[in-house]
């Protein structure tokens, strides 16, 4: 568990780090346009494309602090064992709903290496973005697992964190 | 099985899922999934998921939430709200129940470079509560303005609810921005006024008197940084200097800078502001993909697109069907979180709404209809059993029993009863200013 606490850590900062640069990168850009009218060529596609990375390395650590929005209205009066025992439930169904995210996604990134489909402003191959998505929500899913079948219980905490 | 059993039976494993402690994005991903297969089976949904998770993440519409929240977090750990609550406390000081006031007045500022009531409200209680707290005011009244006060971080723009509204919606951010500046201003008033009845009302709760700085030159270096990062944001949005991603762009580079300024980042906080934008936006995209899926699949079963014709041949009133619609919002977010709710029920609603003959352009009829989804979206953050604030507030407020919490958000939720009322009736509240936007 602790290296995965490690490895979520690391994928969180790279992730805030890239939208910092992005975000240092938007400013160059906005400067440029709106005085030399010069520009970062593709600098829309680039932030996409950066905001997808940063996404998916977010994921791992959100689901380590167990930071997915849970009802727990309807159990609110059920014991501390019968709340672990569904809450390693609902950590399976995640890390099972991640596998599949993360097969279908390697699947997704095969496909558009093999056809050779690039974006449309940089000419930028596509599978790239795949091999930057992929990884982070495989750990997701081993985060999962281990989760469910890990000793340490549950975290009771799980309302922290959420935001909308 | 008919259309409607099937996309019922399919809302019942979600509402199932749900009900067993499964995270809601996960719920709506599987009986997603269920309906999917049932309906056209496994390959189809297999092609539908290879680019589902690429396509929602590296989008340059959706990659203004990140920004956003990573724009609210610098602030939070910048040191920007301490300052800003001490000016708020000096502005508001001589009133009775000052402090709450001033609460809900920092929380309104803050809001205005945070898109995030979550956020706002665990920023503000951290600086506010303690303050309160050696003033004399009691547990509910203190947490339930600190929980009220929070939803201004999405009434005042920039608002993530309201982005995700634009952008299921197909409208203009920067419009729908607009459009809640005023609302979220008499979203403002309406607390204080609140809190001013209340503690006249029930004695007790407040202090009689109260001892803070008074206003003077050095408290107005307070507001200072929030004050610039937002004429820099929204002067830009709004004199088409750039797109609102880029604002958020500029937005979170600038409190970047305020924040390093202040001398308060270190490099754990620096961490720490990461580690919270990793939580707030993987949420959310967990909630887009298993919305995505379910939404998919509802929309397979046809019911979603025979709803809206069935309800618009009942010739009914368009401000009655606007007035369900939000109460029923108000029921299911009682058992449901606000954006799983938005993204599931848009795509069913909007199109009926603007069906419907309201003696309006259509486009005023969008972003007035925003608003009204914005404003129920506020009350289900306070309104029990699942108030997301209270619970977030209550936390940090270690000796409060969630029930005071919840007594106290009571004079809110009236506030927040009568604004709605008054904006949807009198749309012109919410459109006039967006007139202004070219």
């Amino acid at each position: 568990m602790k290296l995965l606490e490690r490895l979520s850590q690391f994928c969180a900062v790279l992730a805030g780090l890239i939208l910092t640069v992005i975000t240092l990168m938007t400013c160059a850009s906005l400067i440029g346009r709106n005085t030399i009218g010069w520009t970062v060529q593709g600098d829309f596609e680039l932030t996409g494309v950066a905001a997808g990375a940063a996404i998916a390395l977010f994921m791992p650590l959100c689901q380590l602090r167990r930071g997915n929005i849970i009802v727990d209205f309807f159990t609110s009066k059920a014991s501390s064992t019968t709340i672990d025992k569904l809450d390693r439930f609902g950590t399976l169904l995640i890390a099972v709903m991640m596998i599949v995210l993360t097969w279908r996604s390697a699947v997704g990134g095969l496909n558009a290496y093999a056809t050779k489909s690039t974006t449309m402003m940089m000419g930028f191959p596509e599978w790239i973005v795949f091999v930057f998505i992929v990884p982070p929500l495989a750990l997701t899913a081993v985060i999962g697992l281990v989760q469910t079948f890990g000793a340490t219980p549950s975290n009771p905490d799980i309302n922290d964190g959420a935001s909308a | 099985m008919s259309p409607i059993a099937l996309a019922l039976s399919i809302f019942g494993i979600m509402l199932l899922l749900m009900a067993v402690r499964v995270p809601i994005a996960v719920a709506m991903f599987f009986a997603g999934c269920v309906g999917y297969i049932g309906q056209s089976g496994w390959m189809p949904l297999s092609n539908y998921l290879n680019g589902l998770a690429v396509a929602r993440f590296a989008s340059y519409d959706l990659s203004v939430i990140p920004l956003f929240i990573l724009m609210g977090n610098f602030a939070t750990q910048g040191g920007i709200s301490k300052a800003l609550f001490g000016f708020a406390a000096a502005v508001m000081g001589r009133f009775k129940g000052g402090l709450a006031m001033a609460a809900v007045l920092a929380s309104a500022a803050f809001g205005s470079i945070c898109g995030s009531s979550v956020a706002t409200a665990a920023t503000i209680t951290s600086v506010a509560l303690p303050e309160m707290k050696r003033h004399g005011y009691s547990g509910r009244l203190s947490t339930g303005t600190l929980a009220a006060g929070g939803t201004l971080g999405i009434l005042i723009p920039p608002s993530v609810p309201l982005v995700i509204y634009a952008i299921l919606a197909e409208q203009n951010i920067a419009k729908l921005f607009a459009a809640a500046m005023v609302p979220g201003i008499i979203a403002m008033l309406g607390y204080m006024l609140a809190i001013g009845i209340y503690v006249r009302v029930f004695p007790g709760h407040a202090p009689e008197k109260e001892d803070v700085e008074k206003l003077n030159f050095q408290s107005f270096k307070g507001v200072l940084p929030i004050a610039i990062v937002f004429t820099i944001v929204f002067g830009g949005i709004y004199g088409g200097f750039f797109t609102p991603t880029e604002g958020a762009g500029v937005g979170a580079a600038s409190t970047f800078i305020a924040a390093l300024l202040k001398r308060e980042l270190t490099l754990a906080k620096f961490k720490q502001c990461f580690y919270a934008t990793a939580e707030g936006s993987a949420m959310i995209f967990m909630i887009f993909i298993g919305a995505d899926v379910m939404n998919s699949s509802l929309a397979l079963t046809q019911v979603p697109a025979q709803l809206s014709s069935v309800v618009l041949s009942w010739g009914l009133s368009p401000l009655l069907v606007v007035s369900a619609i939000l109460l029923f919002y108000v029921v299911l977010g009682a058992v449901m979180d606000e954006l799983s709710m938005i993204l599931l029920t848009i795509p069913i609603f909007f199109p009926m709404i603007m069906g419907l003959d309201f003696g309006m352009p259509k486009n005023d009829v969008a972003i007035w209809f925003g608003i009204m989804v914005l404003m129920t979206v506020g009350f289900g953050m306070l309104a029990p059993p699942v108030g997301l604030n209270v619970y977030v507030v209550n936390n940090l407020a270690k000796d409060v029993p969630i029930t005071e919490s919840y007594k106290g958000v009571m004079p809110f939720l009236i506030s927040d009863t009568l604004r709605t009322l008054l904006l949807l009736f009198f749309p012109a509240i919410s459109l006039w200013l967006v007139k202004f936007v070219g």
